[in-house]
Formats: structure tokens, C-alpha cells, sequence
């Protein structure tokens, strides 16, 4: 973390330098050495960042895994960087520690800026079809509004609810239930 | 199929002068089955006994499966019932005592191998009183043969308990195929089994248009839980309401001219409103909560639905406005599916009781809480049958999910098809004839 604000404070500095350097040739040939060192660490450390972030691009890239379901029109893509929350038993609200991770996946949005994602509703299979449809729509929401609440774009971010209708797990038993009460993120366009 | 129904004649031969009555009160809470005998049936002329066969199976399966009567087989034919002018010779019903019925049902069949319509005709004795009740004549094209055993049945169950049997109903549901769900109608006695949809998405929650003519279902074959209309051949499937979110669980008004339906355009569920070509949708609940399953009264003033406004699921019930709402159940946490008796006077639903879902039915003013199964499988999704006698359902008390049926006082229960299972969402349809 230290690090990357490192780089970003030198890079700042150095687009700050070039906008009002870069007229003022007087100031450049006052302190020449000077300039040419941070202007090289600056190009470097513009390098590097862009390399880390096309990296991460092309991690975030690579972990998409197109997904077209039988019946249900579109390709759709999943990545694992985009991790589920999860809920109790007939509620919706998120949970602290599932805010986290919600967190880590708005990050991830802001990066790519032209990523569409769906969060899906899903619930366990206790309960009827269309109260679970109800309360999967809720799920949906409560994450959406979460990522909207932190400056994701409401725009990027549609909904969808499953009800019980797609268990993760198919197993009728509490270790399945837990898994598959969740919200689940996949992106509609890259 | 409904087309034959047109030339199928039936005519009433002769009822009993005496008084019309009601052998069996299926309204009470309990009921004694009326033990039936069901003699062989006669085949006239060039008719093959095994047509004649097939009718009395028919019949038989029938009458066992309205839950009123305990069929007794008796394979001899009633050879003393001559019929003098139209009227049977009452004479030797003493001899049919012993079989221990307190009912008589006789008949004969005319069916020629190489004809193209065949003629049924049933008689009906009351044998404590030694007396006819009822008889009548039916005949139609080969095709209808199945409807005019049904209709018959139906008329034998009029003449025992006051009010027409509904054989000639069938019953639409969801049966899981694959990651999906299609959805299936089947004839009430589990007969005639048909797949309306074949396109590999979720589709859920069937209802039948009160004219049965269409079903409404929701589906996700684009993406988002739409409401489709289709006829029940599956031809002219027709996208009606896609607006974003939830689109489900339709419920027809009795006059056929609203949809009421779970709608998501709030970023929850609520219970809307919409025309029958999916315009116009109105917001009918304005609270905080989830809610679910809307369901019509029979005079479509008031609707039934689910909201969990108290912190739990519970059933609550509104004028078609939204306007007068109240709470209709406070036993138990977890109180969902309602479906509102075509009697107008009881409200079924699904709750839990001791952590598995059982089906109950309520009084419309809060009243007379009756629990109708105690298995230790989960019961779901009632639908009432068009004259309020019965409950369809969905049970795994035998593993997987399927459709069951009972009389409305809970006795009776009994599978719909032999299928292997996977089956949810049973709606009822009204009477075909």
C-alpha cells in the first residue's frame, strides 16, 4: 500500500512538474540534474504502474470465464476476483464482514471502468418459490445498493433474482444452505 | 379435445321423483366414505368387453379419487334390472345389500368396432331405501370417450352429495428438467400428462386465465424473470410484462380482465397490478416489506398475499385497491403461498410448523385454523380445485417434490401422477365441459 502511494506521489509530482515546468524554460535550466533524475524516475515509475495495472487487467481479464446458461438468452462471463456475499436465514442485509469483500469488488470495478456487472439473488431451498424470489430480489439489492453507497455507478450494476430456483450446492443440509443463501457478481460486459 | 365436447350428448334419462338429497355433507370437518358397489357393466351388442372395461376402470378410478366414496367391485352384472319404459325394475336390489354397499351404480355400453361413436348409459340405487335416484344417457365420437366417463362421474357425485365432481379439470404445475424448469398440465386424474413448455429456462408459477384458455407463467429466457402468456397446447407463447426485476407469480381476477403479480421495480417485491396486456401497472402495497403470492377473492373485491412488514412472512389481506389492509394470520413465524377457496370462505396457505412446511387452511376472517398434513416431508404451493372440495399441493414426504391432492378436510392425499418426482407449483384449472 506504502508503495503504490509512493508512486503516485512521484507521479503526481512529475505531472505536476511537467504542466508548469514544461513553459518555463527558465526553471528547467536553473536546477537540469535534478529535473532529468525525477523526470526519469517519474517515466519509470510510470512504467511500472502501468505495467502493474495491465497486469491486473489482464489478471481480472484472464479470470473471466464466459458462462451461457441453456435457456437463458446471452454470454455472461464469472471471475473469481469477484468474490459472493453471504446472508442469514430470511434476511438480506449485508453483513460486516461481507462488506469487505464487497469492498475489494468495488475496487475492482472502479479500475475498469467499462465493466457491467449482475449481482444475482439466491437464497436456500427452505421456504416457497415465490417468497424466496422475493427475498433473492432483496438480496440483489441490498448488495447493489452497498456497491452504489461506495461510488460504483448505479448504471453498471443491474439485478437479479433467483429465488431457490439455483442452488449452488443441491445438497439438503445447513452446510449447503449456508453457501447458497448468497449474492453472486457476474459481468454482463466487459 | 374441447371441440368434441360440442357433440357430445348427454341427456338426463330419469331422477327419482322423491326428493332430491344429500347423502354425504362434505363440508363437515369429517366425513364417513359412502360405500359404493360397482357392478360389472353390460356391453351391448358387437361391444368389445375390453371398451366396456375400460370405461368401468375409468369410473372406478373416478369415484375412488373424489374421496367420497369406498368403491366396491362387484363382477357380476345386475341382471335384474330390466329396465320397464325407461325405468329400472327395482325388485332384487335386496341381493346387492350383501355386497355391503349403500349405493348401486349399474351400466351399460354400446360401442361397435367398426362405429365411430359409442353410447354409455349408468343407473343409480340407493339400496338401504331400495330405490333408483338417478340415470343417464351419454354418447360422442371415440375421442371424447374419456370426458363423457368423467362427466358421468361427475353426475354421481352430483346425485351423492349435492354438487357436481370436477373430473373434468386438470391441473397445471412446474416440473424440474435439467439446471430448469418446464411447466405441465395434466388431467385431474393424473391422466393425459402434457409439457407446455420446452425451452430449458426457470419457468415458474403457472396460473390458468379464468377462461382456461391461456397460462400466465414467469420465465427467465431473457435474462430476467418476464411473465409470458401461453394456450394450453403450448402454441403462441407471448411475452407480456418485462418490466425490470420481478415478474412473478401471476394471479388472474375473476373476471379475467387484471393480473395481480409480484413486481421488483422498487428494488424489492411488491404487489402490483397490471392489465391483461401487461400495461398500466399499478403499486397496490406501499409498505417497507417483501411481499409475495397474490391471490384473488371469488368477487375479485379483495386480494390475499404474503408481506413480511412484521419482521417475519405472514398472510395479510387488501381491497383490490390496496386500501383496508389487514393481518390474517399470527400463529407461527413463517406463513406463506396463499390461495383463496373458490367458496370465498377459507384461505389456504403453506406455514412451518416444527421446522417443516405444512399445509393449512384459515378462515377469511381469522377464524377455525385447521392443519391439513402432518407428514415429515415439506407441503407447498395450495391451489384449491374450482369447487372448493379439494387441495392440490406439492409434498416430499415421498423424496422428491410432487403434486398432491386431498380432499379440503385434509383426508384422501393422495400423488397426482407415477412420475419420478421433481414437481412444484400446482394450479388448478376450472371445469372443462
Amino acid at each position: 500500500m506504502s508503495k503504490k502511494i509512493f508512486i503516485a506521489t512521484i507521479l503526481i509530482l512529475a505531472i505536476a512538474l511537467i504542466m508548469t515546468g514544461c513553459p518555463k524554460k527558465t526553471v528547467m535550466k536553473e536546477e537540469p540534474s535534478v529535473k532529468k533524475e525525477e523526470a526519469a524516475a517519474a517515466a519509470k515509475a510510470d512504467a511500472e504502474s502501468k505495467a502493474t495495472e495491465s497486469k491486473a487487467k489482464e489478471d481480472f481479464e484472464k479470470s473471466m470465464v464466459a458462462k451461457k446458461t441453456p435457456g437463458i438468452e446471452g454470454e455472461v462471463f464469472e471471475s473469481s476476483l469477484l468474490k459472493d456475499v453471504h446472508f442469514d436465514f430470511d434476511k438480506y442485509d449485508i453483513r460486516p464482514a461481507d462488506a469487505t469483500i464487497l469492498k475489494a469488488n468495488a475496487d475492482l470495478l472502479k479500475k475498469y471502468h467499462k465493466v457491467k456487472i449482475q449481482i444475482e439473488g439466491h437464497c436456500d431451498e427452505r421456504g416457497t418459490v415465490e417468497y424466496n424470489l422475493a427475498l433473492g430480489e432483496r438480496r440483489a439489492n441490498s448488495a447493489r445498493n452497498y456497491l452504489v453507497s461506495i461510488g460504483v455507478s448505479p448504471e453498471r450494476v443491474s439485478t437479479i433474482s433467483y429465488g431457490k430456483e439455483r442452488p449452488l450446492d443441491p445438497a439438503h443440509n445447513e452446510e449447503a444452505w449456508t453457501k447458497n443463501r448468497r449474492a453472486h457478481t457476474i459481468i454482463t460486459s466487459k | 379435445m374441447l371441440k368434441y365436447f360440442f357433440i357430445l350428448l348427454s341427456f338426463l334419462i330419469f331422477v327419482s321423483p322423491a326428493e332430491s338429497r344429500v347423502y354425504l355433507d362434505i363440508n363437515a370437518p369429517t366425513f364417513v366414505q359412502i360405500p359404493i358397489v360397482l357392478a360389472k357393466w353390460k356391453s351391448l351388442e358387437k361391444t368389445p368387453p375390453s371398451f366396456t372395461e375400460k370405461v368401468y376402470e375409468i369410473l372406478a378410478n373416478d369415484l375412488t379419487l373424489s374421496g367420497f366414496f369406498k368403491v366396491i367391485d362387484v363382477p357380476r352384472l345386475p341382471g335384474s334390472l330390466r329396465e320397464t319404459e325407461g325405468i329400472p325394475n327395482t325388485s332384487s336390489l335386496q341381493e346387492w345389500m350383501r355386497a355391503g354397499g349403500e349405493i348401486l351404480l349399474a351400466g351399460e355400453t354400446l360401442f361397435e368396432p367398426d362405429g365411430l361413436n359409442f353410447k354409455l348409459k349408468f343407473h343409480l340405487f340407493d339400496l338401504v331405501e331400495q330405490r333408483h335416484i338417478a340415470g343417464k344417457q351419454y354418447e360422442g365420437p371415440l375421442p371424447a370417450l374419456r370426458s363423457a366417463v368423467h362427466r358421468m362421474a361427475d353426475e354421481v357425485v352430483l346425485q351423492i352429495t349435492g354438487e357436481k365432481g370436477v373430473t373434468n379439470t386438470k391441473i397445471a404445475y412446474a416440473v424440474a428438467q435439467g439446471t430448469g424448469k418446464e411447466i405441465f398440465i395434466a388431467d385431474f386424474d393424473g391422466a393425459n400428462v402434457k409439457q407446455i413448455t420446452k425451452n430449458q429456462s426457470i419457468n415458474l408459477s403457472p396460473a390458468w386465465s379464468p377462461d382456461g384458455k391461456k397460462i400466465a407463467f414467469t420465465s427467465y429466457l431473457k435474462r430476467n424473470p418476464d411473465l409470458y402468456l401461453v394456450d394450453t397446447d403450448g402454441k403462441n407463447l407471448k411475452l407480456f410484462s418485462r418490466y425490470p426485476g420481478l415478474n412473478v407469480s401471476p394471479s388472474w381476477s375473476p373476471d379475467g380482465k387484471k393480473i395481480a403479480l409480484m413486481m421488483g421495480m422498487q428494488g424489492k417485491s411488491d404487489i402490483f397490478l397490471i392489465d391483461t396486456d401487461g400495461g398500466n401497472p399499478t403499486r397496490l402495497t406501499k409498505s417497507h416489506g417483501n411481499e409475495a403470492s397474490p391471490t384473488w377473492s371469488p368477487d375479485g373485491e379483495r386480494i390475499a398475499f404474503v408481506s413480511d412488514r412484521s419482521g417475519a412472512p405472514q398472510i395479510y389481506i387488501m381491497a383490490r385497491d390496496g386500501s383496508s389492509v389487514r393481518r390474517l394470520t399470527f400463529e407461527g413465524s413463517y406463513n406463506t403461498n396463499p390461495s383463496w377457496s373458490p367458496k370465498g370462505d377459507r384461505i389456504a396457505f403453506c406455514g412451518r410448523a416444527e421446522g417443516r412446511f405444512q399445509i393449512f387452511t384459515i378462515g377469511t376472517d381469522g377464524s377455525g385454523l385447521r392443519r391439513m398434513t402432518s407428514d415429515s416431508g415439506s407441503n407447498e404451493s395450495p391451489s384449491w380445485s374450482p369447487d372448493g372440495r379439494y387441495i392440490a399441493f406439492s409434498s416430499t414426504r415421498a423424496g422428491a417434490s410432487k403434486i398432491f391432492i386431498m380432499n379440503a378436510n385434509g383426508f384422501n392425499q393422495r400423488a397426482l401422477t407415477s412420475s419420478k418426482g421433481g414437481e412444484s407449483s400446482p394450479a388448478w384449472s376450472r371445469r372443462f365441459e
